[in-house]
């Protein structure tokens, strides 16, 4: 259609280049609508939803796995030391704190990585008292 | 009739006397090749044969859906470029672009574990990674191979990863404690959310199927259909189960490879 205008009417060379302005701010006013679209859903719901149930399978086990692993270290050196139940409930309650050390942890990676949808930009909080 | 039925509970092993079948007897190990390598038993068993069966069809699809390579892929080609993608994202997104280098292990690894979990949901098969050995001897060869990483990379500097910054030296040996402990329950919470997601999922089908068949055609229907839709979700926890699997491998990875938290 622009090659048909083009050599039909030679003289109105301003104007022509007048259209193609207006064209090509009209197809960036559209590539800026639909990056906008985009950009406002950058996850269908149902994939969001799934890697949201992995995020909470994640951080369940996480959380019991630190108090297993401390209690049968414990248990361990006790059997080697033979201090029968003490390092088993000192274990058992540095592993319940590692334990949560692993889920704050994670959790707090999750959050950098993923702001939530629809909050704005992604704003970096430091909120602990360092 | 009624002899054929009994035959076929005791096989899905009922009880007998009109008990409900046992839901775990589907987990049950089976020895097809008895075999014995230096006092270990190395049969081959059901669960060897359906970890073959997933290597198989793994490598049949990805050789067949490439064999062209053309450059507008066609479905099969598709499919495999996306995987391929899905992987590569994964990894250059949570290791960077030097874990790259691993990409064929976490690839490999992403989809034998998600061919496992899908082959265990065909009816009459059998879910390999409901067994807490399988996943821990995966957990524990990662687990091990991203330490080895760790020191081959950073030598015994790797050692401060084990020491929080920034904290006074009262709490240190306190909190290096808790930094190994937290550090060596990595294999454990990794096996045991996938262990403990297929079985604990598989048993709940098993029970639901059982209740189908014991309620009749009166009242089954209500099991039934919370069955079709349980059966919907433990598909998307196969998936999601590889997945996590596969995207903290990268995390692990990552953490070996740039050493911090």
């Amino acid at each position: 259609m622009a090659g048909a205008d083009n050599k039909s009417g030679r003289e109105p060379k301003g104007r022509d280049a007048e259209s193609i302005r207006q064209r090509l701010d009209k197809l960036g006013q559209q590539l800026a609508d639909a990056k906008e679209k985009r950009a406002a859903a950058p996850q269908s719901v149902p994939e969001a939803r799934g890697a949201a149930l992995g995020k909470a399978l994640r951080l369940a086990t996480e959380l019991v796995a630190g108090v297993a692993v401390g209690g049968f270290i414990g248990w361990a050196l006790d059997r080697l030391f033979g201090l029968a139940p003490f390092l088993m409930v000192v274990f058992l309650i540095l592993g319940a704190a590692a334990g949560i050390m692993n889920v704050v942890r994670s959790a707090k990676e999750m959050q950098a990585k993923a702001p939530p949808a629809g909050k704005g930009p992604p704003e970096v909080v430091d909120d602990d008292d360092d | 009739m009624i002899e054929a039925y009994a035959a076929g509970g005791a096989e899905h092993g009922a009880a007998g006397g009109g008990s409900l079948p046992n839901p775990m007897h589907q987990f049950e190990i089976k020895r097809f090749i008895p075999l014995e390598l230096f006092g270990f038993d190395a049969s081959f068993t059901n669960s060897a044969l359906f970890m073959v069966i997933a290597g198989t069809i793994i490598t049949l699809f990805t050789v067949y859906a490439m064999r062209n390579r053309a450059l507008v892929p066609s479905r099969v080609q598709s499919v495999a470029e996306l995987s391929y993608e899905f992987v590569a994202n994964m990894v250059r997104d949570n290791a960077g672009t030097d874990g790259m280098k691993y990409f064929p292990f976490v690839f490999t690894l992403f989809m034998f574990v998600l061919v496992l979990n899908m082959l265990g949901m065909v009816p009459y098969s059998f879910t390999v990674t409901s067994h807490i050995i399988v996943t821990f001897a995966l957990a524990a060869f990662i687990f091990l191979g991203v330490t080895l990483i760790g020191f081959i990379k950073h030598g015994a500097k790797f050692l401060k990863f084990f020491v929080p910054e920034g904290v006074p030296l009262v709490m240190l040996p306190l909190l290096v404690v808790i930094e190994v402990i937290s550090y060596l329950t990595r294999p454990l919470s990794l096996s045991v959310r996938l262990f403990a997601n297929m079985m604990a999922g598989h048993t709940m089908l098993k029970v639901f199927g059982a209740f189908v068949v014991a309620l009749g055609l009166l009242g089954g229907w209500a099991p039934l259909a919370f069955m079709v839709a349980f059966t919907g979700l433990e598909i998307l926890v196969a998936f999601l189960q590889a997945y996590v699997f596969a995207i903290l491998t990268c995390i692990y990875l990552n953490d070996a490879l740039h050493m911090h938290h």
